[in-house]
């Protein structure tokens, strides 16, 4: 699982950041994902950036991030496998001796997704792209606090995901927990919740 | 060096298509001859470019990786009791077995456990460097091991090609003109890292301090970097705050430049947008050029070629140039190493998503 905004909102973090806003992905009545301009194949992106416009305009209403804040949130994704129906694609076409899309080529790393969110809010702190060898929520939530702790950075939207391995181009299959496996993202915006 | 203890640099090891080791990697960029070859580690016939800088005869990945923390860790000096509270951090291009490597790798070295993979791309070791510094600055731990690898393989190299990243005249040329890109090269790379204190307590060797770093985002674009260069300037201007140092005090820039038209001139922005004139009086060159782009292990790589370089007192070559670029008014390092004025220097790196990482060291 991708991690439990419950369980992240629940108090301030040991390092005395607090949850400012959260968001999942799906929430009920979402379907598949907006579409992504210049992101193919994959449903990961799609998400990524759906949760994380969800979580800060419930934060900051609309784009961008207002100053001083914006230029000084971090935007911190955790997945341990990472956009796996993108990297199964081009290990397959690869594999048969073909060329990957060119497309596939941007959306090859996690950062891409993530800069994106960071364009689009105008988020100017570090981007870390992390996967977690234990809880997704416990690792993000240090890395967060390391970041604050140590200056770079007063907020972090931390976006964790998961896809399912069977979830290639058609998008979120997911619905409640327990229910099909699909691409499953929570956000999550810390902070000191005194710079906005 | 005595008024700054940093964090040390108690040990290192690096393999790159320049040898095996880190004297290999000294004496590789000393050379200036790049270590660019034809790929025959898979088949290149698809491809528009078939060169890369591979080493021959590299093992798998996690037996290389598992090599350069334990020579680290020997040159380090540290004992198994030392080893078993150090926790590791790992850059790797991420996917589905990439956490259950890092774990196998701490198991199998004898660290602390990996909590975490960093797989932000080209500032992934980088980054776990100024995480690690950051960590033990702030008490939680006496010492880190960074280690990260990138072997060229099919599937990067692939992509790299379908992106029309890689340069199509065999050549990496930062900051020159007639730059035409990147060229992949494999790099594995650890380093032990400590507490000034840790470090003094067990009279351990000391090779550098990291003094400083700084990591900030472009918020420009997905992929591009901000042609202004302003993430980057920020975290070298953090970098220097947090060393305590100006910028007429560093006598090294390592620069990320990939040989990329638009990337190399908008770091070459970032150094101006931060230093103002002065840019154009710091000697650069982009090591990049002889060993390759390892991509997630770049961070380190370079890291350890900019330590070994500093305190050897000599600078690389920026290799590749053709002739200047007015969008890159830089002191270029060309033709032959040059004397190190200062022993402070910088490594920069700079990802997709406008990520960016500067690490400031000091040779001990």
């Amino acid at each position: 699982m991708t991690g439990e905004p419950d369980r992240a909102g629940a108090g301030a973090t040991a390092a005395g950041l607090r949850v400012l806003a959260q968001a999942r992905w799906p929430e009920p009545g979402d379907g598949a994902p907006p579409a992504l301009p210049g992101f193919v194949h994959s449903a990961f992106s799609p998400v990524v950036a759906a949760v994380a416009d969800r979580c800060l305009t419930r934060r900051h209403g609309e784009r961008p991030a207002p100053e001083p804040v914006g230029v000084r949130t971090a935007v911190v994704l955790v997945s341990a496998a990472g956009d796996r129906a993108s990297a199964e694609q081009v290990h397959a076409t690869v594999a048969a001796g073909g060329r990957p899309g060119p497309l596939f080529f941007f959306q090859s790393v996690p950062n891409s997704v993530a800069g994106h969110v960071a364009a689009r809010w105008g988020l100017g702190g570090p981007v870390v792209c992390v996967a977690p060898t234990g809880d997704p929520l416990a690792e993000g939530t240090a890395e967060a606090e390391l970041l604050c702790h140590d200056g770079d950075a007063d907020e972090t939207l931390l976006i964790m995901i998961e896809q399912a391995a069977d979830d290639a181009g058609a998008g979120v299959r997911a619905g409640e927990p327990g229910g099909a496996p699909g691409t499953r993202a929570v956000a999550v915006l810390l902070g000191g919740g005194d710079t906005r | 060096m005595a008024e700054r203890p940093g964090v040390r640099i108690t040990g290192v090891h690096a393999l790159s298509a320049l040898g095996r080791g880190a004297e290999a990697q000294l004496a590789g960029v000393l050379a200036g001859t790049p270590a660019f070859r034809p790929v025959g580690r898979f088949d290149t016939t698809a491809r528009r470019v078939g060169v890369a800088a591979t080493l021959p005869e590299t093992g798998a990945l996690p037996d290389e990786l598992a090599e350069a923390v334990d020579v680290a860790c020997a040159a380090a000096r540290l004992d198994a009791g030392a080893r078993a509270g150090a926790p590791l951090l790992l850059a790797a291009h991420g996917g589905a077995g990439v956490p259950a490597l890092a774990g196998e790798l701490a198991r199998r070295c004898g660290l602390a456990g990996a909590p975490r993979v960093y797989t932000s791309a080209c500032v992934s070791a980088s980054t776990a460097v100024a995480d690690a510094a950051a960590l033990i600055g702030r008490g939680d731990v006496d010492r880190v091991v960074v280690a990260a690898g990138y072997l060229v393989e099919p599937d990067q190299y692939a992509l790299f090609d379908a992106g029309r990243a890689l340069a199509t005249d065999g050549a990496v040329r930062p900051f020159s003109a007639g730059r035409r890109g990147l060229l992949l090269g494999d790099g594995v790379a650890a380093v032990v890292l400590e507490s000034a204190e840790a470090a003094r307590r067990r009279d351990a060797p000391t090779l550098a301090a990291v003094l400083g770093w700084g990591r900030a985002g472009d918020a420009h674009h997905p992929c591009q970097p901000d042609p202004q260069g302003r993430g980057l300037a920020r975290a070298v201007g953090a970098a220097l705050r947090r060393a305590g140092l100006d910028p007429e005090q560093i006598g090294y820039v390592n620069a990320n430049a990939t040989g990329t038209g638009y990337s190399d001139a908008a770091e070459a922005a970032a150094l101006r947008l931060a230093w103002g004139e002065h840019a154009g009086r710091v000697p650069v060159s982009s090591t990049k050029a002889l060993h390759g782009h390892a991509l997630e292990a770049s961070g380190l790589l370079e890291l350890v070629v900019t330590v070994l370089a500093v305190r050897h007192g000599k600078l690389p070559v920026n290799a590749g140039w053709l002739g200047p670029d007015e969008a890159c008014p830089l002191d270029v390092i060309r033709d032959a190493p040059r004397p190190a004025a200062t022993g402070y220097a910088l490594s920069l790196n700079s990802a997709f998503g406008g990520a960016n990482t500067a690490l400031l060291v000091g040779a001990a």
